[in-house]
């Protein structure tokens, strides 16, 4: 009796809006405004601001021509979460690029994963690539492979995979962790061109150390967009970084703020409704 | 329809996320329950895929006594042995837990303890001096390490203070936080053009519409 008179019920803020999402809510709303504004824009054929070349993002194509070149095979890795993680959505993005032009120029596609839903998306994706390209005969399911769904495990079977299938291009996209450094090193140690990218701070570093391309953080939201080139995707590149203008200047207000009125809470409190 | 179908389904699903995230009825109706019963169903329904194809790849292995084809063997023994085990005992039981305990963690911290040698390794081609931004990077390292370890204290009182507050609180963070940002901005944009249909790598797709 006492827990429920301890507890207050929850009530909506506004009328309609749960505790604490009002923001959260404006944010996603005034992204989407932004990209409806830019794709509009690039549908009309208006011009769209260009966005920055991304070295890593240019690589890919250099990558799976030198692969080509050797005869060997590209292997691609997008992390080691499930679906439910944008950075494997991203990576999905990738996979249907580079899957494409490895079908474009007979190269053998490696995809390795750790997680079965992204593993049954890719096969589908891949396959779809190949189709696509015209030829729908030289997909081989058995080079899109579940591994493991333990870390270490699938660690370890992509080292062995490195060391019998030798791969010449390795890009390793996703949300990675631990096996980050271990599968880039083991890459390096065996020539592999290698494009990694992640938006897990603490394994960027051993990228940028390990691999010849490192995508960082956003980079990698943005890459199916970036080799699509398609002026409709773009734009919602640029409505990314109109959001991020805005975010700036909210950080701008809230240094100023801080430095001027230190203990003044209004922006603190705005920003947490 | 083949095309059509999983993006109603994934339109859906994303205005039912939203709907739950931000709108007070949404999470009184608690939507997101199911939503998560049907991931934990499709998870178990691609984990049997996952398992076919790991069967069938090793299968061809052995058949064409391809280099190693003896792994091959042990994988699936090892695979179907500890998924009988686990139908027998269930995921608490004595023989199932011992196995994972002491075979697989152990075999996971050996190849975890890996990442030591190859910090080195990644460490000595990174901190090479041939560039200023190398240098740089070799510097702050040094002061890190010096800061990190109990000679740089020993070397100047307030050596490991001026690591943690200045360099990792103040440049490290400002430059971490500044990364997430962005791949926050752009994790939002990545969800959004999924929900528009304007990406749709995710459903087979070419990437783009």
């Amino acid at each position: 009796m006492m827990w429920f008179l301890a507890q207050e019920e929850a009530k909506p803020v506004l009328g309609i809006f749960s505790e604490g999402s009002i923001v959260d809510f404006a944010v996603v709303l005034l992204l989407g405004i932004f990209i409806w504004i830019l794709v509009s824009r690039a549908r009309s054929g208006k011009k769209i601001p260009d966005i920055k070349k991304i070295a890593g993002l240019e690589a890919v194509d250099e990558a799976v021509g030198r692969a080509t070149e050797m005869g060997r095979p590209v292997s691609f890795i997008p992390g080691i979460n499930s679906i439910d993680e944008p950075q494997t959505l991203a990576a999905l993005g990738i996979i249907s690029h580079v899957a494409r032009q490895c079908a474009r120029y007979d190269t053998r596609f490696l995809a390795l994963t750790c997680d079965p839903l992204p593993y049954a998306v890719i096969e589908e994706i891949t396959r779809q690539a190949y189709l696509e390209e015209g030829r729908p005969d030289a997909f081989n399911p058995d080079d899109v492979r579940f591994l493991s769904a333990e870390q270490f495990a699938f660690t370890g079977a992509c080292i062995d995979v490195f060391e019998r299938e030798r791969p010449a291009a390795n890009m390793m996209i996703g949300s990675f962790y631990a096996e980050s450094l271990i599968l880039a090193e083991t890459g390096s140690f065996q020539g592999m061109i290698q494009i990694g990218g992640t938006a897990n701070t603490h394994q960027l570093p051993f990228f940028v150390a390990a691999c010849d391309y490192a995508l960082i953080g956003e980079e990698i939201y943005a890459a199916s967009a970036y080799l699509s080139k398609e002026p409709v995707m773009n734009g919602t590149v640029v409505g990314q970084d109109w959001l991020k203008l805005i975010i700036w200047l909210v950080i701008v207000a809230g240094t100023i703020v801080a430095t001027v009125a230190p203990g003044n809470a209004f922006l603190a409190g705005l920003l947490s409704k | 329809m083949r095309k059509e179908g999983p993006m109603i389904v994934t339109v859906l699903s994303s205005l039912v996320v939203v709907f739950s995230q931000y709108f007070f009825l949404g999470q009184q109706w608690d939507l997101m329950t199911p939503l998560n019963n049907w991931f934990q169903l499709s998870y178990a329904i691609a984990l049997a895929l996952g398992f076919v194809n790991l069967s069938a790849i090793h299968w061809k292995y052995i058949q064409r006594k391809r280099e190693g084809w003896f792994y091959s063997i042990v994988l699936l023994l090892c695979m179907y042995g500890y998924l009988i085990l686990g139908m027998i005992e269930k995921h608490t039981g004595v023989h199932f837990s011992w196995i994972y305990d002491n075979m697989y963690v152990p075999l996971g911290s050996a190849i975890f303890s890996l990442v030591a040698f190859f910090i080195t390794s990644a460490a000595y081609r990174a901190f090479r001096v041939r560039t200023k931004e190398a240098t740089i990077l070799l510097v702050l390292a040094l002061f890190v390490m010096l800061g990190r370890a109990p000679i740089g204290d020993a070397i100047w009182s307030g050596w490991s203070s001026f690591v943690n507050t200045w360099v990792m609180g103040t440049l490290n963070m400002a430059g971490m936080r500044a990364i997430l940002i962005g791949a926050y901005v752009g994790a939002f944009a990545t969800a959004l053009r999924i929900m528009l249909g304007l990406e749709r790598a995710h459903i087979g797709g070419t990437g783009t519409q």
